[in-house]
């Protein structure tokens, strides 16, 4: 197999490999700004630097001429390379920074370059604390400057879009945002214009920056130059713990962290994953975050005598759940969502089973037109795909409400969801409705008669399989009141350090929010009806589901690890 | 006896005193196109392409590259695979206007070397990208082109010889960095003109992505008189290993400024009595003589230099494009390299981190030794950020901001020193 050496380390590769892609999959930093492994290499930004050299072959034989003794002779390239761009072959020798002198001080000549015009304003910068120059200026760059002069001044706080600014003066042109827009999303919205030190990005006159990928150049962008409208100065980046988990607001299941202070979710960005979303999220599963903290219900309650609903406790409330499940009896139907995780919708259904209810279907909120065939989906829930899987179909509003006109439903059971629109207030008049919801804004609560807030996928753990059929986790990233051991385990094992950041007070109870995962809620009710529901944490019932649920075999927590895995193929074709 | 040989009874060839010579009548009664209706006729590809090897043609864009080589790296045509000629005539090198002449006195040479070329490698389009400026030129060329066009000299089944080629003409937007080979391609396809990382060269990737072989215009003027005089003619005019007529653009504080077509290799001195002597009976103090990126030379450094590689290489500079500025006995080198770096940092194209950065800061250090508040460190400084920049950058820019830089102040460092403040310890 063909060899390297790198600072004399000798590496097999394989194919084309470019320098600098292939030491960073080797543990060897180099450092850079412009190369991105999605994009065209521009190799513009020159931080990359390394001294390259090759073997010397004879001409006429081609063979390797060795000196003395038997060692092949190296000739070394007369300039630097640019190792985003180069292609390594056999019997390369490099040197990085850490052999080579010559190379150290060039990327500290890059380094000085580059920061001669930047503003420098890091503390009041929110790239500040995860920014490559900063990070990069620090262990390649010099220690001081020797320029003297005014700094370029170039427009600052300019909306490139309705949720991207741009501060031109600390954008150190390595054109990522541009390729983005021009390779990846196609919107063609930014260029660079100007020349020379006075270039910047911007869109063209008359075009606003508003495609629906727009904020992926905020994640590109190796400096503050380009920051979130909606994020800027809301956090430090040390101030927030951050948690892995997926979008909720398309069935792509893109990956995304979750930024986490004092239990309130800050902002999301994308989490790379080259078998779903890459590295992109679109803008609509980034702001979304707001839903994790507002219009949060304060508790359980239960419909009173005078037709009000009434703060209760747990116990209370799932007691009147149980009777009225107990009451209808065959009458009762179960309605699963889309939103909901794998595990609580195949609760519903065991649920459902022992009161010898029915599972009625699951709610689906498509929305025609919406998708984009890429990160977007016609779809606005991330579980459609799983719950067809457990066999489940979409609710078929008329067949219901026929049934509820004919008096054979007597009760509704709602997980997750809002059926208010699928049917009417009127629709539900005679039925008793136990609702599980995430916002005190749900509509099913007017008609409710028990109210069971439960945990958002910020809050729990699941599974959510996204529309190609890839299962992926969801972990809790922030402490809800109703907290149990599970999700306090898990809480902590999302976070590398158990506790997140100093700053991040995720102890303090302000922000708790009263709610329950479903996955305790079922059983509870099924307890309390004298039903048995599995339980036991959604490890242990992701394990039943793999083995009672063909379309889940091999399924399991460990398997899913943090990229998800495909369900097995034989059961995607089954179910086409 | 020179290396230009019998230099003053030279025959003009690329500028040849016809009047009118720009009209294709004119042109053709003169011979013009004759060359390429015996190429067209009588002479294959690879014999196009050996003839100019032999001449020795060397590009005049400033590189100085083997053209005959050059278009024999060209791939073979394959079916699908389209490939260009680029005629590079962007000329906005301060000191240079060769090109800007031929293009007004005689554009059909121009045209001819154009189509030579587009048969020697077997290719259909050939784009000619002027600098935006010459406006006037531009006209005078469209009007031309439509004319070899109604003449059959242009365009589909040319002299009914079977071979088509179309020219197409492409207006610059004024900036020199359009120039740079790679940089006017992306300008050519509607991009913006930032230069690209070579490899892969323009013979593997050019115009779209497809292979492309670019040539200055003076280069392709040449092309022509190879092939009606021989490549032997070529190879014994002027200097044996940087042959052929050259047009020297010669401006500065001299008499008569202007472009003089003499054979390469012309003594310096020589060029100089040809242009008139220094103006007011000056001394000369410094010669730029190829174009404002080449190193410039001290008076005292061009006894016996000629106009080629050679000889200007063993000077301490380089050919580049024959662009001679002179400088008088006054002028402030300060101020000129003041001047020059305003150039280089104005036309960074600011896509690589040394060069925009560094062309700026340079600017910077130089206009405070020329206002009188410069540091002895300052200088240093400069030889640094010319070490920062050269051989570090996309394309030559930053390397040619640097050279005259770097060499201004190593020859003249004594004019240099004398404006800036003294060092502490000299008080
Ligand atoms: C910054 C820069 C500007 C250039 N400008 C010109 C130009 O205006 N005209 C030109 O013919 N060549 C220019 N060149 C040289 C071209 O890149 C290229 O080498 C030349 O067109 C090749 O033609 P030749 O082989 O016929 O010399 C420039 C090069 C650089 C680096
Ligand atoms: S704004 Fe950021 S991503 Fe865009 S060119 Fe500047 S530094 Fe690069
Ligand atoms: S060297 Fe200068 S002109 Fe050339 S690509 Fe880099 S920034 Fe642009
Ligand atoms: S990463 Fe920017 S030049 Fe290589």
């Amino acid at each position: 197999m063909p060899q390297v050496t790198i600072d004399g380390r000798v590496l097999e590769f394989e194919g084309q490999p470019r320098l600098l892609q292939f030491c960073l999959d080797h543990g060897i930093e180099l450092p850079h700004f412009c190369y991105h492994p999605a994009m065209s290499v521009p190799a513009n930004c020159r931080q990359c630097l390394v001294d390259i050299g090759a073997p010397m072959r004879d001409r006429a034989t081609g063979e390797v001429r060795t000196d003395g003794e038997g060692n092949p002779v190296i000739r070394y390239f007369p300039k630097l390379q640019t190792s985003c761009s180069h292609v390594i072959a056999d019997g390369q020798v490099i040197h990085t920074a850490r052999t080579s002198e010559k190379v150290e001080r060039a990327q500290q000549d890059t380094m000085e370059f580059l920061l001669i015009n930047h503003p420098l304003d890091c503390p009041i910068c929110d790239q500040a604390g995860h920014c490559p120059l900063q990070i990069q200026a620090y262990k390649y760059g010099p220690e001081g400057s020797r320029f003297e002069f005014r700094k370029v001044h170039k427009p600052k706080r300019v909306r490139l879009g309705p949720r991207v600014v741009l501060d031109a003066e600390r954008c150190i042109n390595c054109t990522r945002c541009v390729r983005f827009t021009d390779e990846i999303s196609r919107s063609h919205q930014l260029t660079i214009i100007e020349r020379g030190v006075k270039n910047y990005p911007i869109t063209p006159p008359g075009v606003e920056f508003d495609e629906p990928y727009s904020m992926n150049v905020i994640d590109v962008c190796p400096v503050g130059a380009l920051t979130s409208v909606d994020f800027r100065f809301q956090a430090r980046i040390w101030e927030m713990t951050r948690t892995p988990s997926i979008a909720t607001t398309h069935a792509k299941g893109s990956n995304c962290f979750l930024w986490v202070r004092d239990n309130l979710v800050l902002r999301i960005t994308p989490r790379p994953n080259p078998e779903v979303n890459e590295y992109w999220l679109a803008d609509e599963d980034r702001l979304c975050y707001r839903q994790f903290n507002e219009d949060r219900p304060a508790g359980p309650q239960v419909r009173n005598a005078a037709g009000t609903l009434e703060a209760v406790s747990w116990e209370q409330a799932i007691s009147t759940a149980a009777s009225v499940l107990e009451k209808a009896g065959a009458g009762a139907a179960f309605v699963g969502s889309a939103r909901a995780t794998v595990e609580d919708n195949w609760l519903l259904i065991q649920l459902a089973e022992q009161t010898g209810g029915q599972v009625v279907g699951f709610m689906e909120h498509i929305e025609a037109g919406h998708g984009d065939g890429w990160l977007r989906t016609d779809e606005r829930a991330p579980n459609s795909e799983g719950c067809r899987r457990l066999g489940m179909t979409p609710v078929d509003g008329t067949m219901l409400r026929a049934r509820l006109e004919d008096g054979t439903i007597t009760a509704l059971y709602v997980l997750e969801d809002d059926v208010i629109g699928l049917l009417s207030a009127a629709d539900l008049q005679e039925v008793s409705v136990i609702v599980h919801h995430y916002h005190t804004t749900n509509r099913t609560l007017e008609v409710a008669a028990a109210a069971l807030p439960a945990a958002m996928s910020a809050e729990t753990i699941g599974t959510y399989v996204n529309l190609d059929g890839y299962a992926q986790r969801v972990r809790p990233a922030k402490v809800i009141q109703g907290a149990s051991r599970t999700l306090m385990m898990q809480m902590g094992l999302s976070r590398a350090d158990r506790h997140g950041t100093p700053f991040d007070r995720w102890y303090n109870e302000t922000h708790y929010i009263n709610c329950k995962p479903s996955w305790e809620l079922l059983p509870a009710v099924a307890e309390a009806l004298g039903a048995k529901v599995p339980a036991g944490g959604p490890r242990r019932i992701m394990e039943q589901i793999s083995q009672r649920c063909d379309a889940f075999r091999g399924v399991s927590y460990k398997a899913m690890g943090l990229e998800g895995m495909p369900l097995p193929a034989s059961i995607q074709l089954e179910a086409a | 006896m020179t290396k230009a040989g019998d230099w003053p009874s030279y025959q003009r060839v690329l500028l040849p005193p016809v009047r009118d010579l720009h009209r294709l009548d004119v042109y053709r009664a003169e011979g013009g196109y004759e060359a390429l209706g015996h190429v067209l006729t009588g002479t294959s590809p690879a014999e196009v392409i050996d003839k100019l090897k032999r001449s020795g043609l060397r590009g005049r864009g400033g590189a100085g590259f083997p053209t005959g080589l050059k278009w024999s790296f060209m791939p073979p045509p394959k079916p699908g695979v389209p490939r260009y000629l680029c005629c590079n005539a962007d000329e906005s090198e301060p000191g240079t206007f060769k090109d800007r002449q031929l293009m007004e006195y005689n554009p059909h040479l121009i045209f001819e070397g154009i189509l030579i070329a587009c048969y020697a490698m077997q290719l259909t389009a050939g784009y000619l990208y002027v600098r935006g400026e010459f406006a006037d030129w531009i006209e005078l060329m469209e009007h031309e082109l439509a004319r070899a066009y109604e003449a059959n000299l242009v365009g589909d089944n040319i002299l009914g010889t079977g071979f088509s080629a179309d020219i197409f003409m492409h207006k610059g937007a004024g900036a020199y960095i359009c120039g740079e080979e790679t940089s006017l391609m992306e300008s050519l396809e509607g991009k913006r003109a930032y230069p690209r990382i070579k490899p892969p060269f323009p013979a593997q990737q050019g115009i779209w992505g497809y292979p492309t072989t670019i040539n200055n215009v003076e280069t392709l003027a040449c092309a022509p008189l190879i092939m009606t005089r021989g490549a032997e003619w070529f190879a014994q005019t002027g200097a044996r290993t940087h042959p052929g007529p050259v047009l020297y653009g010669i401006s500065g504080h001299i008499n008569r400024p202007g472009v003089y077509e003499y054979p390469t290799g012309m003594l310096i001195t020589d060029l100089l009595e040809i242009a008139g002597g220094m103006r007011g009976g000056k001394r000369l103090k410094a010669l730029v003589p190829g174009g404002a990126s080449v190193p410039v030379l001290r008076a005292d450094m061009i006894e016996g230099v000629t106009m080629d590689a050679d000889s200007l290489r063993e000077a301490g500079s380089m050919m580049g494009t024959a662009g001679m500025l002179f400088l008088d006995e006054d002028t402030d080198m300060v101020a000129f390299l003041r001047r020059v770096a305003r150039f280089y940092h104005h036309e960074s194209c600011g896509q690589c981190t040394p060069c925009r950065e560094g062309t700026g800061w340079m600017e910077n250090l130089i206009t405070r030794i020329d206002d009188g508040q410069g540091n002895l460190r300052d200088l240093d400084l400069l030889l640094d950020l010319c070490d920062q920049m050269e051989g570090r950058t996309v394309c030559a820019l930053a390397d040619a901001a640097a050279w005259p830089v770097r060499n201004t102040i190593r020859r003249f460092r004594e004019d240099f020193e004398k404006r800036c403040k003294p060092a502490v310890w000299a008080a």
